[in-house]
């Protein structure tokens, strides 16, 4: 076969895919892109107002409020995913009696669509008859119950909420990471006499290093941008406790959500400029975060 | 020390259940619940159903229109699966074994669309797309869109094209097989295992989907997936919310994952492993 003709056999294998990536995938970020300079409310002309977008996210407390949320949100997620799902897949890893079974029991809530599960979450915490308070007030554990989607709780319960549906994937990510650890180390250990506890902080907790710094990073990003839970469970209410960042972008694109009866203006140019710092920030976080676990990784 | 071990087994499998239980019980919660009325449900007084109503299950299927819903989840899951596995194992095929001008600018823009994402932006963009496209109003709008965002599966595929041996297509191709011939012949099947993993992913994605269907059907309510469906039943179709329809609904939305998880668990445990490894 000839060079051309290879060429083109090529280009015509790859050519749906990049099509589809170039026009559906990368357009998309470059329209919205365009638009943080104007002032555009998705239909009518687009009017160039320079920064002015970016001058009134600096005053735009919702804004700012949202992000305060979401590094509330990541980081309660994680505290509770990463140890546990740390744990999880340390225990099931080796010989274990049901592993099987548990595995699939903890991997269960992540083939769910959260967007169903925030549903059925919605009628075990609501304060007026869910589930949850029905059975603390009748088992006498409270008098009148706890208001989980109040504005005192709500962000607690929505964060159990994402954790409840985190967990399992984070644990089959390690568990793939601890398959990589031989086991003849383990039992070179336990010869000398090493325990599981001084097991797991001497080998695999070291040796799951590189993994864990890719799945950390990952849960990272996954938690600063998530939002489909929150939506379907609190819609950021109440009084904007749960609004958090990709929530309150959302909302400048679609104002409709939901069952909501606010209608409010699009905001494209806005919501684009808020698109943009978000994601500035997503970025940023996630290089302190690099940076600081390779230091870390330097350093041990 | 033999105390010791059974205390630390103890202690051990008293951890593991109660994390099992916590799993479970908003999974056994929604079992029992779709079997209850409304009214025992909105009172809450019970844990098992008072009796049980099979019957939920019949007329959330025909009343609540989820033979419609779970149809067109069923259309978007399959013809994405079966969009996305096409077009990235084609592309697969090309960036392992051959070699042309722009074959890093492919792989960058996949790698660019995996790690750069901007939320819910894009959704209007595409959509205005749709519109010009005239599919804005068709779930097709919809699979489109899921099959774009195919770079993960790419990546997956490509290396297990990885673990094909070479010498096999060049057999073929000495034999007189055209490269496209050799890709549908001899690698599509030998990539089994791969595709069967990436199906499961994009079934999982697409099946779960909740944004962009609901931005493509509301002004179609009739073009609704499960899970944009299943979400609006809270607010109820009629005044009151339905919530055993809901639950019912909600049972029957994981059952066909729950089984195509069960089919795959041994080749989604390998690949998990596989992928962090390459």
């Amino acid at each position: 076969m000839n060079k051309t003709k290879h060429a083109l056999f090529s280009y015509s294998f790859i050519f749906p895919s990049a099509l589809l990536t170039l026009v559906l995938g990368i357009y998309p970020i470059a329209w919205a892109f365009r638009y943080m300079f104007y002032d555009y409310k998705g239909f009518g002309t687009a009017r160039f107002t320079g920064l002015a977008n970016f001058s009134r996210i600096l005053k735009d407390t919702q804004f700012w409020d949202s992000v305060v949320n979401t590094f509330v949100y990541a980081g309660g997620k994680l505290l509770i995913t990463i140890p546990l799902a740390l744990l999880l897949a340390a225990i099931l890893n080796r010989g274990l009696r049901g592993r099987q079974l548990l595995r699939g029991i903890f991997f269960m809530p992540t083939v769910i669509s959260t967007a169903v599960m925030a549903v059925v979450f919605f009628t075990i915490f609501n304060s007026y008859n869910g589930i949850l308070n029905q059975f603390l007030i009748r088992s006498g554990l409270s008098d009148s119950g706890v208001d989980w989607l109040g504005p005192k709780y709500a962000m607690l319960t929505v964060i159990l909420v994402a954790a409840w549906g985190a967990v399992g994937n984070y644990m089959l990510l390690f568990l793939a990471g601890l398959q990589n650890i031989p086991e003849d180390v383990y039992e070179a250990s336990s010869l000398d006499g090493a325990g599981k506890i001084q097991q797991f902080r001497y080998i695999t907790l070291p040796m799951l290093g590189p993994v864990m710094q890719m799945v950390i990073m990952l849960a990272i990003i996954t938690a600063l941008k998530g939002y489909e839970s929150i939506m379907v469970l609190t819609e950021g209410g109440p009084v904007g406790k749960t609004e958090v960042m990709f929530l309150y972008l959302y909302k400048l694109f679609f104002p409709v959500g939901g069952g909501s009866a606010a209608v409010q203006v699009q905001e494209f140019g806005y919501g684009s400029a808020v698109a943009f710092v978000s994601a500035v920030i997503v970025g940023m976080i996630s290089l302190i975060y690099f940076y600081a676990s390779r230091r870390m990784n330097q350093t041990d | 020390m033999r105390l010791n071990t059974i205390l630390g087994k103890t202690i051990l499998w008293i951890f593991l259940l109660t994390v099992a239980f916590i799993t479970l019980i908003p999974v056994v919660i929604t079992i029992l619940g779709s079997f209850k009325t409304n009214a025992e449900l909105t009172a809450g007084a019970t844990f098992l159903p008072k009796s049980w109503h099979f019957s939920n299950y019949a007329e959330a299927w025909s009343q609540a229109n989820f033979s419609r819903y779970t149809l067109n989840s069923l259309i978007v899951s399959l013809a994405t699966v079966a969009g996305t596995l096409l077009v990235s194992s084609m592309a697969a095929y090309v960036v392992d074994r051959m070699d042309f001008a722009g074959k890093k600018w492919y792989i960058g823009l996949q790698s660019f669309t995996m790690f750069v994402a901007v939320g819910a932006v894009v959704l209007r963009p595409q959509f205005d797309l749709m519109v010009k496209l005239h599919l804005h109003s068709s779930l097709w709008g919809v699979i489109l869109i899921l099959i774009s965002a195919h770079a993960s599966i790419f990546f997956i595929l490509a290396s297990f094209m990885k673990g094909i041996p070479r010498e096999l297509d060049e057999a073929a191709l000495i034999d007189g097989c055209s490269p496209g011939r050799t890709f549908w012949r001899i690698i599509l099947p030998l990539l089994g295992p791969g595709l069967g993993v990436g199906a499961l992913f994009t079934f999982r994605g697409a099946w779960n989907e909740y944004l962009l269907p609901l931005v493509f059907t509301m002004t179609k309510p009739e073009l609704q997936t499960l899970t944009v469906g299943l979400a609006n039943l809270k607010y109820g179709i009629s005044a009151a919310s339905q919530t055993h329809y809901m639950m019912a609904g909600a049972c029957l939305s994981i059952l066909p994952i729950l089984v195509a998880y069960l089919f795959a668990n041994k080749s989604f445990m390998q690949m998990t492993a596989g992928s962090l490894k390459g």
